[in-house]
């Protein structure tokens, strides 16, 4: 890296925010902490202090089901991450880029077959067991 | 004539293979002894062509054929004999035929997949003693290890198991030094054919550091040590041959140990004669261990088929001797002797499988004075014992004392020590005649009473065997000639004359050549 | 914009897979069939057959594609072939052992096509982004594959394990990347070579972090030692048709890219990661032998095997030049073979709910089950080494190419590991042969495919090993085009 010094220099202005950051972020609480009252009361303990009283523990357990539309939703989504570059695009890719498109949207439709036959978007259907 | 004399090698490698494969296809348990006995008689046949072929005269190796294998790694498929490997080859024939027909009476369940590995592992000794092509010699000498390991693990003893894996392991350890070596040798020499090789280090075209040719010296000698065995490697073996189904130690004693034995001398004396030169009297030494400790121990066995593993630890200690004595008489002694053992120690353990067949034990203390029972098998046993132990007009006097003679040659004490093991044997071989066929019946041995004689087929091969014996004893001469040639072109001095040690090894090797 | 059609020539088995799995896909969402699975099982097994077919359309096009992401030459052709047989071989196996097992799903089929996908991107791709995407292909499907036993905890812990360690080595393989495009300014391994050595011998201390965090997530996924602690959970949980799949194929495109990367980016800078593969490959055998000597799980006592065996294709590795690059491919080929082979028989024994997997259970079959066991042994025989079998020149290829390189050490550590190997490969053939049966073990089902798995890999092996020219030749000649440029 000697041969060139500022390589590693252009990550200066990062490093210096970083620490901005961090030093205004930790001066803020430490500030605080400092200079202001502490009562601990058994509501100012409380998880929230909103005035909701807390009700059972935050650990519950979901339905996986959320977690499959997640997953399912992040997935198609994505596909509009290659749509809008094509559309930008579309004028000089011509009839070859219209064609890619639609094999691309091919795999795309027998992948939502697919979840689709499987029952996924059914919401009520019980989870069948393996 | 010329068309059989190329390819009689490759069909001598062919024909137990092609054996193997009609065994495996054979319908019945009869057609399986049928055409396992038809294939090793016919590969008999063949190999007889050799020594009738034979250019006694004629340097170098005979019968030769080469064909490119595997062209990436300059791989041939290169076979020949010369005076070295060609009764081995025979014995190798005879002793097969002879362990097809034990395994007639003794092997009883699974006959097809045991005659099937046999006839493998025949092809793999023959490929052994014919190979002059070091990747398709590690190749067969590998592949020996594999049938061997099966038949003892699913024929054998109790103990069978333990003492495949101990046997399949200890081998294969030191055969990987071996490897070792031969791709270091292939790496400086760029060529796996021994000739060639030879001819280059002989040459001079590639020379050997001093410490290179050691360490590849020793990489081969521990492979060989292991297999022959030779002490302090030798562990493995009593455990392997009491274990062993019979037919499979009559391979493993008669034919694998000597696998162990040519390879020194067709490797390590042939291609490393300074480091061999340097070593030698390490490698007598240790030859000469195993034939008093081989001797002791056999002498304290009580077990009849201990007492013959450890005769042959000390009778293969002889040959080494022989072979490291780096004298032409001590290196025919050294070929003599491996025929002479392969034979005597075959007929041994098939005269102890007699006992065991009719009484379920090997143990010296259930016999005794069987002799009156069993008139025919105590004239063998008597004679075989002979035979082993070297007396004259038999097979083991001759390669004794041609050993004898070489070791005395070399070094005075190597001789005088040698002959002492031959007296140990003298005295185990008595002992076990003694207390086997003499004496009084044992009061012990209840079963002795109706013990049956040999049967015909169990007497025709031990008479065979015996006839063989006296003929070698007799007709030495005959087997003594075409090795002359070839164990002289192994050694420094071109003629049986005493040593002249002063002569330093490289003029030595000068006229070694070729 | 035109893209010539050679481009999808060049890419042209993997088209035939994806549109396989696509089809799958689309069966198993389709029409409400009984035999649902036994179609997707022959559909992907057509499908397959025809990629392998396919990369002899490839062969006739060689070339980049893709702006240069892509690559077809002897090298990549080489795995192309490797990667398609051996998932070939893991669906005829698999289809017999799905049925035992009442997993019979297409998705098991829809999943190992992508990820033979991903891993033939792997093996073809010259560009480390594209790299990156075909392992994260392959990567995702495998641990998807792992968990698919679902009623059985230990396959989902090992789907578990395997994605957080996996991701974990992904990171770092990314970390790598973005290093060396840091240092070279390209993510193409070409245009890396070239501009790492027309630059700065400044940037060495970078280079060297970036090969050392790519050798990080490769080394995981080939699990060399020292990233090798996932191998026997993650084996050991998964079903064994799945455990087939990963130590073939996952292995070889990894290895593929490995020495793609390492020769042609890094090729210049081998003096700094030379010692990393040397001592990776120290470990992988020793480790990985002295662990498997204890085993009697047969899935467990093969990823400790795999391990040691992926120490024996770092020797190769790290014997420098052609060479060591031939080595390499041809071991691997080898060691597919085998290894397929092995679990063939595995899975085939393990019947229902994978009872019959332990070594103790193997006691006295030799002679009951004929076919198996002379597969089975023939495959422990070329995992020892012995020859006629490919396991034995494969070996004796890799020791050759250290030897020529002067890496004496490493090649006897190897031949010791060799034989210290030899026993517990070794004890499978003795319990098979030469012990008493204590466990009363069922006839296995009859099932064509699996027997033509078991045989077609004994005969490979064997193939390999008597008349291995034209395969040794092709690798020889490859190797030397991979480093030609």
């Amino acid at each position: 890296m000697n041969s060139q010094p500022n390589y590693m220099a252009n990550y200066l202005p990062i490093l210096i925010q970083l620490g901005l950051a961090l030093g205004l972020s930790g001066g803020i609480l430490a500030l605080s902490w400092l200079l202001g009252l502490h009562r601990r009361t058994r509501r100012k303990l409380a998880a929230y202090e909103c005035g909701v009283e807390p009700v059972g523990d935050a650990q519950n357990r979901f339905a996986v089901r959320f977690y499959l539309v997640a997953i399912i939703f992040i997935l198609f989504d994505i596909e509009t991450v290659f749509l809008i570059p094509w559309a930008v695009v579309f004028r000089s890719l011509k009839l070859f880029g219209f064609f890619e498109m639609l094999v691309y949207m091919a795999i795309v439709l027998a992948g939502f077959f697919y979840i689709w036959r499987k029952g996924v978007l059914d919401w009520n259907t019980p989870e069948r067991a393996e | 004539m010329d068309l059989l004399n190329h390819s009689i090698l490759s069909a001598l490698l062919i024909a137990p293979l092609i054996g193997a494969l009609l065994v495996l296809l054979a319908p019945g348990e009869r057609a399986v002894r049928w055409l396992a006995l038809l294939s090793s008689l016919a590969t008999l046949l063949l190999s007889l062509h050799l020594p009738f072929h034979f250019q006694n005269a004629a340097r170098g190796m005979q019968f030769a054929q080469d064909v490119p294998w595997i062209s990436a790694l300059n791989i041939h498929y290169a076979v020949g004999v010369d005076g070295i490997s060609l009764w081995l080859v025979v014995l190798t024939t005879v002793l097969s035929l002879v362990s097809v027909l034990t395994a007639w009476n003794s092997i009883r369940h699974n006959v097809k997949s045991f005659y099937f590995l046999l006839l493998l592992l025949q092809a793999g000794i023959i490929g052994v003693f014919i190979s002059l092509d070091l990747f398709l010699f590690y190749v067969c000498w590998e592949i020996t290890l594999v049938p061997m390991a099966l038949m003892i693990g699913a024929w054998g003893g109790a103990q069978r198991s333990f003492a495949a894996v101990k046997f399949f392991v200890y081998t294969m350890a030191g055969s990987l030094l071996m490897l070792g070596s031969i791709l270091w040798l292939r790496n400086l020499t760029g060529t796996f054919n021994v000739t060639a090789i030879r001819t280059e280090l002989a040459s001079g075209s590639v020379v050997l550091a001093p410490h290179t040719e050691v360490w590849l010296f020793l990489g081969f000698l521990v492979a060989f040590c292991i297999k022959t065995p030779i002490f302090p490697l030798h562990t493995w073996q009593p455990l392997a041959y009491t274990e062993a189904p019979l037919p499979a130690v009559i391979m493993l004693a008669g034919l694998m140990s000597k696998m162990g034995a040519y390879g020194l001398i067709r490797f390590d004396v042939t291609l490393f004669p300074n480091a061999s030169h340097r070593l030698a009297t390490l490698v007598v030494v240790l030859g000469l261990i195993g034939v008093v400790y081989g001797g002791l121990l056999a002498f304290v066995q009580t077990n009849l088929k201990r007492i013959i593993a450890y005769s042959s630890l000390s009778h293969m200690g002889l040959v080494v001797v022989g072979a490291f004595s780096l004298t032409t008489i001590g290196t025919q002694g050294a070929v003599f002797q491996m025929i002479s053992h392969g034979v005597t120690t075959a007929g041994l353990f098939l005269l102890v499988g007699v006992l065991y067949a009719r009484r379920g034990s090997l143990e010296l203390r259930d016999f005794g004075g069987i002799a009156s029972q069993m008139p025919v098998f105590a004239g063998l046993f008597v004679w075989l014992a002979m035979a082993a132990v070297g007396l004259p007009l038999l097979s083991g006097f001759i390669g004794e004392f041609l050993i004898f003679l070489g070791a005395f040659t070399a070094q005075h004490w190597f001789g005088i020590i040698a002959a002492l093991g031959v007296i140990l044997s003298a005295m185990y071989l008595l002992r076990m005649t003694r207390l086997t066929i003499w004496g009084e019946p044992n009061a012990t041995a209840a079963g002795n009473a109706a013990i049956s004689d040999v049967g015909t087929l169990e007497g025709w091969v031990l008479a065979g065997l015996a006839i063989l014996t006296l003929w070698l004893g007799v007709g030495s001469p005959l087997f003594l000639k075409p090795t002359l040639l070839s164990a002289q072109a192994l050694q420094p001095i071109s003629a049986p004359a005493p040593a002249t040690n002063t002569a330093s090894p490289l003029a030595q090797l000068k006229r070694g050549v070729l | 914009m035109h893209v010539p059609a050679d481009y999808y020539l060049r890419i042209l088995p993997e088209l035939v897979l994806t549109a396989t799995a696509v089809l799958i896909m689309l069966i198993e969402g389709g029409a409400r069939l009984g035999s649902r699975a036994a179609l997707s099982g022959t559909v992907a097994l057509i499908g397959t057959a025809a990629a392998l077919a396919s990369v002899a359309v490839q062969s006739a096009h060689r070339g980049e594609a893709f702006s240069g992401m892509f690559r077809v030459d002897g090298f990549s052709l080489f795995f192309h072939g490797l990667i398609i047989a051996a998932t070939l071989i893991v669906l005829l196996l698999s289809i017999g052992y799905l049925r035992a097992q009442r997993l019979q799903r297409g998705e098991f089929y829809a999943l190992l096509l992508f990820a033979t996908v991903g891993m033939c991107l792997m093996a073809g791709s010259v560009e480390l982004i594209m790299v990156f995407i075909g392992l994260e292909i392959s990567s995702i499907c495998s641990y998807a594959l792992c968990g698919f036993w679902r009623a059985s905890a230990r396959s989902s812990e090992a789907a578990l394990k395997y994605l957080l360690l996996g991701s974990f080595a992904t990171a770092f393989f990314l970390y790598g990347i973005a290093l060396t495009y840091g240092a070279s300014g390209s993510t193409n391994l070409y245009v890396i070579a070239r501009s790492l050595s027309d630059v700065l011998a400044g940037h060495g201390s970078l280079i060297l972090v970036a090969a050392a965090l790519m050798f990080v997530g490769l080394a995981f996924k080939v699990s060399a030692a020292p990233f090798q602690v996932w191998t026997p959970d993650v084996y050991e949980g998964a079903p064994v048709a799945v455990t087939a799949f990963m130590s073939a194929g996952p292995k070889a495109a990894t290895f593929a890219v490995f020495l793609r990367i390492f020769y042609v980016a890094l090729g210049r800078y081998s003096h700094t990661w030379f010692w990393m593969i040397w001592v990776a490959a120290i470990l992988s055998m020793c480790l990985g032998n002295l662990g498997a000597l204890r085993q009697t799980n047969m899935k467990r006592m093969l990823a400790y095997s795999s391990i040691a065996h992926a120490g024996y294709v770092l020797v190769a590795f790290a014997a420098l030049g052609e060479h060591g690059i031939s080595a390499a491919m041809f071991y691997l080929a080898c060691y597919v073979a085998m290894n397929l082979g092995a679990f063939a028989v595995i899975s085939n024994l393990a019947q229902q709910n994978e009872r019959f997997i332990d070594l103790h259970d193997y006691a006295g079959l030799g002679f009951r089950f004929p076919l198996q066991s002379v597969c089975l042994t023939i495959c422990m025989l070329s995992l020892i080494g012995i020859p006629l079998t490919g396991g034995f020149l494969g070996k004796l290829f890799i020791f050759k190419a250290a030897f020529q390189n002067h890496l004496v050490g490493l090649a006897i550590v190897g031949l010791l590991n060799s034989a210290l190997a030899a026993y517990y490969y070794l004890r499978v053939i003795a319990f098979l042969y030469m012990r008493p049966a204590t466990v009363e073990v069922s006839q296995p089902q009859r099932s064509l495919s699996m027997n033509v798995a078991m045989v077609a890999c004994a005969v490979g092996v064997l193939w390999l090993g008597i008349a291995p020219n034209s395969l040794l030749n092709f690798v020889v000649h490859s190797a030397g085009a991979l480093t030609g440029r």
